[in-house]
């Protein structure tokens, strides 16, 4: 099987000849940090923008190299090209929502254009943009079908609280729940014109990136959940089958609470089980592992930063024990291969992947 | 009292507009500011603290009950100043340098504020000068540190660090927490308290200074 092969078929709860692996996100410092091993001429760590031309083509091949060198099974690509510098410390969207830089990982939304509920009448949202597709496509033509591609969207309440603010989104569930679902809606439809492109563009698994959980508890109650965001994320799950793509449901945090209405919403898979966050392989295995393809879990808040190449090489093997028999289960990080993991822990992982990931039957 | 229970109902309810009604009202009928801020105003948000930590309620409830909380402490914060009621204490707050997030923090400040402590938030991405600046002006109890990110966390031991050589070290409890904090790394950085959740954030301040 190729890496396609074996990811399509952990979506649908079977059981490839190899546990697949994924890379959900990974920032430029393990980028290079892994790439020192397996090539040369890369730049000291610093931020993609930072780099010139050369560097920039340089740390796109070397994330390549990673995924041809570890025999990485999934491609994750995103929108690009779709923000403006603002000024050193910030840039701005296509929909105008003001992001501050941070030197500790993706730029945090902190100026929100649709605050009250008057802003949307006179709120243009922008139109998809083909030419935002461009990581997809080189990942395409890059692995040629090797790899399943992979394409992060935002979910209804990420958009939703980017435009609005966070608080200021949670205060209106109360006071015009109507403008929430407005802004909802909004979203969704640019969503769902933008999933055409992408399977025009050769996307096979569309992923909802929807944080909505810190490690104790969702953010919103189950209710709210119910009201103002599975309707919503529903209609591009749907769409995605429609269309012939698996869907992956990421969300940081306890989503135990919100488990049963994420089964409902038709995801296939659900990433990234934080196991700081009660997010138990084992026991979501027996939960819902016939119904839901559990992609993650290795912890990359102590483990990867802290840990040891053994202690890593035996988190792999433990969750493989745990999830893997049987099928539906794609080994990944618990988030994001951040700044602060241990390039040779990371490599470890892919590693003991391999090692312990083989099907016994 | 009746009407203090009413109060800390709605502010558990988050209805802002009858707490400040009934702010009023006991005012209008002489009853006096420690005992609507205490038995009223905190009472209702003591409540929605344990249903919060009892995952019974979700931050949207937080934040609307916060919300009625404080449209009742505008209208009696003048008196309070005025007739020199003693705080419960002072404590500044803020997101270490580097991390730009904010909703955990501003959670804390919510409950604390709900105990009755007077809160000093000096925003997100906070140096240790502006920390150890704001609990001297203020004649902070408590310096209270949130970071989000496992990569910012490791800048709560350089705020630790620079209060213990400060001129305020001894006189300034310092508490740490966010989602990548640890009872484990507040001993090693040798903080005063941890809180895994914000109604633990203000148990500890009134044991600290209570």
């Amino acid at each position: 099987m190729n890496g396609r092969e074996r990811i399509k078929a952990a979506l649908s709860i079977q059981e490839p000849d190899q546990v697949p692996v994924y890379i959900h996100g990974i920032n430029e410092a393990p980028i290079i940090g892994i790439g020192r091993h397996i090539t040369d001429g890369l730049p000291d760590p610093k931020e993609f923008r930072e780099m010139n031309d050369r560097e920039k083509g340089k740390l796109l091949d070397t994330l390549f190299l990673i995924h041809e060198h570890f025999g990485i099974d999934g491609f994750t690509s995103f929108e690009i090209g779709h923000e403006e510098t603002v000024d050193t410390e910030h840039v701005a969207d296509d929909w105008g929502v003001i992001y501050t830089r941070s030197i500790h990982g993706l730029p945090v939304a902190t100026g929100h254009p649709v605050q009250n509920p008057g802003d949307i009448d006179h709120f243009t949202p922008p139109r998809p943009n083909r030419n935002h597709l461009l990581l997809l496509d080189l990942g395409r033509d890059r692995f040629k079908g090797e790899k399943a591609l992979f394409w992060l969207m935002r979910g209804t309440f990420v958009r939703s609280w980017r435009l609005m603010g966070m608080e200021n989104l949670m205060i209106q569930m109360y006071d015009h729940p109507e403008f929430v679902h407005r802004v909802a809606r909004m979203v969704t439809d640019y969503s769902l014109e933008q999933l055409d492109m992408l399977v025009d563009a050769g996307l096979d698994v569309l992923v909802v990136e929807d944080d909505i959980a810190d490690k104790h508890s969702p953010l919103i109650s189950p209710r709210q959940f119910v009201e103002f965001i599975k309707p919503y994320n529903t209609e591009l799950v749907e769409k995605a089958h429609r269309m012939g793509l698996k869907a992956v449901a990421h969300s940081d945090g306890n989503l135990w609470p919100l488990l049963d209405i994420m089964i409902e919403t038709g995801y296939d898979g659900l990433n990234p089980l934080e196991p700081q966050a009660g997010m138990e392989l084992k026991k979501l295995k027996a939960y819902c592992g016939d119904r839901l393809c559990l992609i993650g879990n290795i912890d990359c808040v102590d483990l990867l930063p802290d840990g040891t190449p053994e202690e890593v090489d035996e988190a792999v093997r433990q969750a493989i024990a745990d999830a893997a028999t049987g099928g539906g289960y794609i080994l990944c990080d618990s988030n994001s291969l951040h700044p602060g993991v241990d390039p040779l822990n990371c490599i470890a992982m892919f590693e003991a992947a391999k090692k312990y990931g083989a099907r016994k039957s | 009292m009746e009407i203090l229970r009413e109060i800390a109902a709605h502010v558990e309810n988050g209805k802002n507009n009858e707490v400040r009604l009934l702010v009023g009202k006991c005012l209008e009928e002489g009853i006096g500011v420690s005992d609507i801020l205490n038995n009223g105003l905190v009472a209702g948000m003591s409540s929605i603290g344990i249903r919060f930590r009892n995952n019974e309620v979700f931050v949207p409830e937080v934040l609307m009950a916060a919300r009625a909380m404080k449209s009742g402490l505008e209208i009696i914060k003048p008196i309070l100043l005025q007739e020199k009621v003693p705080t419960k204490g002072t404590i500044i707050i803020g997101t270490v340098l580097g991390d730009l997030h904010d909703i955990g923090k501003n959670i804390v400040c919510y409950m604390l504020q709900g105990a009755g402590f007077d809160v000093i938030d000096i925003g997100i991405d906070a140096p240790k000068e502006k920390f150890i600046e704001a609990a001297q002006n203020h004649g902070a109890q408590v310096i209270a540190l949130s970071s989000l990110l496992s990569t910012t966390m490791s800048y709560m031991k350089e705020v630790m660090e620079a209060v213990r050589a400060s001129e305020i070290a001894g006189t300034v409890k310092v508490i740490v927490g966010g989602a990548p904090v640890t009872q484990a790394f507040a001993d090693e950085i040798g903080a005063h308290g941890y809180a895994s959740d914000a109604s633990g954030a203000s148990e500890i301040v009134k044991r600290l200074i209570g």
